[in-house]
């Protein structure tokens, strides 16, 4: 008679060599495999460090003079980029971006003459309602309403350039004059601008180590490893495990 | 097969010959020469579908085991590469940087679990489908009825995200209503699935896969070469473009005196911007433990997803299934090395405030016309986005219609059913789940990717568990499989139930603590590891697994 346990089979107690074998490599591929997922990832997380962007420190040393008002305009300057440093990201929260765009109209109409205030405010009015009539817009007038959007913001950052430096070919002309709002709140003391230090410190502040800081092939070398060698590593053990196990199976004379 | 090629031929250089509409809008207008290279490659699907026609239930849920091994792994590849691949996981790490690569690693480092635990094994025990697999394995009626109903909710759940990325993709091309583009996509993806059955869908699939692969590296070549990184491999040259985004680029960014620039004239410059490449940024609202959870998730998910486990069926010997998952894994690299890029390039290309934050699930065309490719090969990529959501769904409902004729009607309601009324059966569920998927994609309920996770997630905590188990030790039970089943279950349901509360506005107690630790889109780290012990545990405390069941697995699976 049969006994139940002749059969009893797990694939940690094999019944045979070949079984043995054949677990052998299995852990061995299932080790290797998961260390190199997961093992990375957990080293990466081990030696991070929160590290701040350049503008985080400029923003954080200036933060406390914008807020007594007793800044030149020099010094706003570094401030405003900061700010469109922080706006040109398109990772930022429609909420956040309110936040900003209020800032950065603030710090703007500080460094323009009280005598072109007005004519600055008129622009940015007449370009909300150009922006807001996009929604009802499709086809031709669409596109033509967003080209006569771009040149008002072009006419704009060339009417700021003498007092911000931004001019409309620079990186932060065109982030600036997109970020002017018509209402905003004077002060920096406002409620409005209480989010403003935690908002920079949460997109100025990034998780980065020697293996995010190094390059390979052009990549941050975290990002090549993740994004193409894991991926090589997976097909290569497939490979490898494929041609060990029909290299035993045919040592061992086995027909499957 | 010749007559075929031909007419793609012909419609496409039909379409070569209209003149390239100019960008003027990334949505809303109807794109002629996109329109009909997508319509050429529908009337091919079509046309292949009734060439190789499912003649008796064997064609229909296992092509009649007649695929080679390279032929499996294109059609494998092509099956697995959905809309999720193709559209969503670009988008993922346009919007949510290093987290979105959790998608890249969890969908191609479960195929080394398929392959080591699951593939040879699978064609060794001789099932067509996973609950036949696991009602036998298990001496369950039960069983098999219970995962005959997952294996319909998983494949329901996975074809939401697809039907959600064809009605993307049809919306674009024919600048139509999001519903009507649901609607349209899914009728003829069904009508295309009734007409070939597995056969004709595994044909397709390899003619699919070679679209994809096509339209998917082409534009990448072309932004590579056009914005000046290295061109001939540009899964590789993209990692310049990543450098790039984190250091910033500043404006105007020349390249031999001329600047470069994206089809709105932008210049091809960029704040630095290192939240697109550190992991698990704060900014990014994702953690590393999501990261962690995700991975988990969909590498134990690939390794339960009844469709893919089906495809082992279907190839003519066991040395096959293992190299058909070798082929596959490459096939799918080959696509998933260049995902990353469009994310890469999309962010460059978006950066300007006018072109403003895109729409994610559309990243890879918004990219490639934003780059001003030509709007011939944009279409090209979006009739590629469709093939691959079709191959896809195509696999899936035929999962689906195989576990409701073959798992539940066949072996549990009329045993003595003609394989003519099998196969009428099988359609009456293909038609049945194709109408309710097209309903709970019209709800739009999140992003493509994160949709299909979900499906992962219900395959990893129920049918991964019974498979590993059933194929890798004999002790576990039908008592042990039932309570594991039914803690993989309990965790699925708890899961949903606070994503459904949550989405309705309501609140359950613990709703912040229940989304965040078993959110629906990576419950499995939970749930799988949990079924497993379950099963063990209840196993090894009732009544042992009967010796014929120990004698088939000890001599047939494992000889």
């Amino acid at each position: 008679m049969e006994s139940t346990d002749q059969y009893n089979f797990s694939i940690f107690s094999p019944r045979n060599l070949h079984g043995r074998k054949n677990r052998n490599v299995i852990f061995s591929m299932l080790l290797i495999w998961a260390v190199a997922v997961f093992g990375f990832q957990f080293l990466l997380r081990a030696i991070e460090k929160p590290t701040p962007e350049k503008s985080l420190g400029i923003f954080e040393t200036e933060w406390p003079y914008v807020l007594a008002d007793s800044k030149t305009e020099a010094e706003l300057n570094s401030f405003l980029s900061t700010l469109i440093h922080v706006k040109g990201k398109n990772i930022v929260t429609p909420a956040d971006q309110n936040v900003l765009s209020a800032a950065i109209s603030n710090v703007v109409f500080r460094m323009v003459p009280d005598s072109l205030g007005l004519t600055l405010a008129s622009q940015i009015e007449e370009r909300e309602a150009l922006e807001a009539s996009l929604v009802q817009l499709n086809g031709q007038q669409f596109v033509d309403a967003r080209m006569v959007i771009r040149d008002k913001t072009n006419r704009m950052t060339e009417f700021l350039e003498p007092y911000t430096g931004y001019g409309a070919r620079s990186l932060e002309g065109p982030i600036l004059a997109a970020s002017l709002r018509s209402e905003f709140s004077t002060s920096f003391n406002d409620e409005s601008y209480t989010r403003l230090p935690d908002l920079m410190k949460l997109y100025l502040t990034h998780n980065q180590s020697v293996l995010t800081d190094t390059k390979v092939l052009g990549f941050p070398f975290h990002y090549f490893y993740t994004a193409v060698f894991l991926l090589i590593l997976f097909v290569g053990l497939c490979i490898v495990y494929n041609l060990l196990i029909e290299w035993r199976l045919r040592k061992q004379g086995i027909v499957e | 097969m010749k007559r075929i090629y031909l007419t793609i031929i012909i419609l496409l250089s039909g379409a070569l010959t209209l003149s390239a509409q100019s960008l003027t809008q990334l949505e809303g207008s109807f794109k002629t020469g996109p329109a009909i290279i997508l319509i050429a490659t529908l009337v091919t699907f079509v046309l292949v579908g009734i060439f190789f026609r499912a003649k008796d239930p064997a064609d229909y849920y296992a092509a009649g085991r007649s695929i080679s091994k390279v032929g499996s792994g294109m059609a494998i590849a092509s099956n697995w590469m959905s809309a999720a691949s193709v559209l969503g996981m670009a988008g993922m790490m346009y919007g949510f940087g290093y987290n979105g690569l959790a998608y890249v690693v969890g969908w191609t480092g479960g195929y080394v679990l398929l392959l080591i635990l699951m593939a040879a094994q699978i064609r060794k025990y001789g099932k067509y489908t996973a609950p036949d697999f696991i009602g036998d394995r298990f001496y369950s009626r039960d069983l098999r009825i219970v995962s005959a109903i997952f294996t319909i909710l998983i494949s329901f759940a996975y074809c939401v995200g697809q039907f959600g990325g064809i009605g993307l993709m049809f919306k674009w091309i024919l600048g139509i209503d999001y519903a009507w583009s649901v609607i349209i996509g899914s009728s003829v993806v069904l009508l295309y699935t009734l007409i070939s059955g597995m056969i004709g869908a595994t044909k397709n699939m390899q003619i699919q896969y070679v679209i994809i692969v096509v339209s998917f590296l082409l534009p990448v070549f072309i932004l590579a070469f056009k914005f000046d990184y290295f061109w001939l491999v540009p899964q590789i040259g993209y990692g310049a473009a990543v450098t790039d985004i984190v250091q910033g680029i500043p404006a105007p960014n020349l390249s031999g005196g001329a600047a470069l620039l994206n089809a709105y004239g932008h210049d091809l410059a960029i704040v630095p911007s290192p939240e697109f490449a550190m992991p698990w940024d704060p900014s990014s609202g994702t953690t590393f433990f999501q990261w962690m959870a995700v991975c988990f998730s969909l590498m134990v998910g690939t390794a339960g997803l009844p469709h893919v486990i089906q495809r082992f069926y279907v190839v003519p010997k066991v040395t096959d299934a293992r190299w058909s998952v070798v082929w596959g894994l490459f096939f799918i690299c080959l696509v998933y090395w260049t995902a990353p890029s469009y994310a890469a390039f999309g962010k460059l290309l978006s950066s300007n405030h006018e072109v403003g934050v895109l729409a994610k699930d559309a990243i890879v065309v918004y990219t490639a016309q934003l780059g001003g490719v030509n709007s011939l090969v944009v279409g090209l990529l979006a009739a590629g986005a469709i093939s691959a959501a079709f191959s896809t769904v195509a696999g899936l409902l035929v999962a689906g219609a195989s576990a409701f004729s073959h798992d539940l009607y066949v072996k549990v309601i009329n045993p003595n059913a003609t394989p003519k009324r099998q196969l009428a059966i099988a359609r009456i569920g293909t038609i049945l789940m194709g109408v309710l998927v097209t309903i709970v994609a019209l709800m739009k309920l999140g992003l493509i990717a994160q949709l299909v996770s979900v499906a992962f997630s219900m395959a990893a905590c129920t049918i991964f568990p019974l498979f590993l188990l059933g194929i890798w030790w004999s002790g576990s039970n039908r008592a042990g499989a039932k309570a594991g089943l039914f803690a993989g279950i309990l965790v699925t349901t708890i899961s949903l139930t606070y994503f459904i509360v949550g989405l309705s506005g309501g609140s359950l107690p613990g709703q912040a603590f229940v989304s965040y630790w078993l959110n629906v889109w990576y419950f499995a780290w939970l749930g799988a590891p949990l079924a497993i012990v379950v099963n063990i545990v209840v196993s090894k405390l009732t009544t042992p697994t009967p010796l014929e069941i120990k004698k088939f697995l000890a001599e047939q699976v494992h000889n």
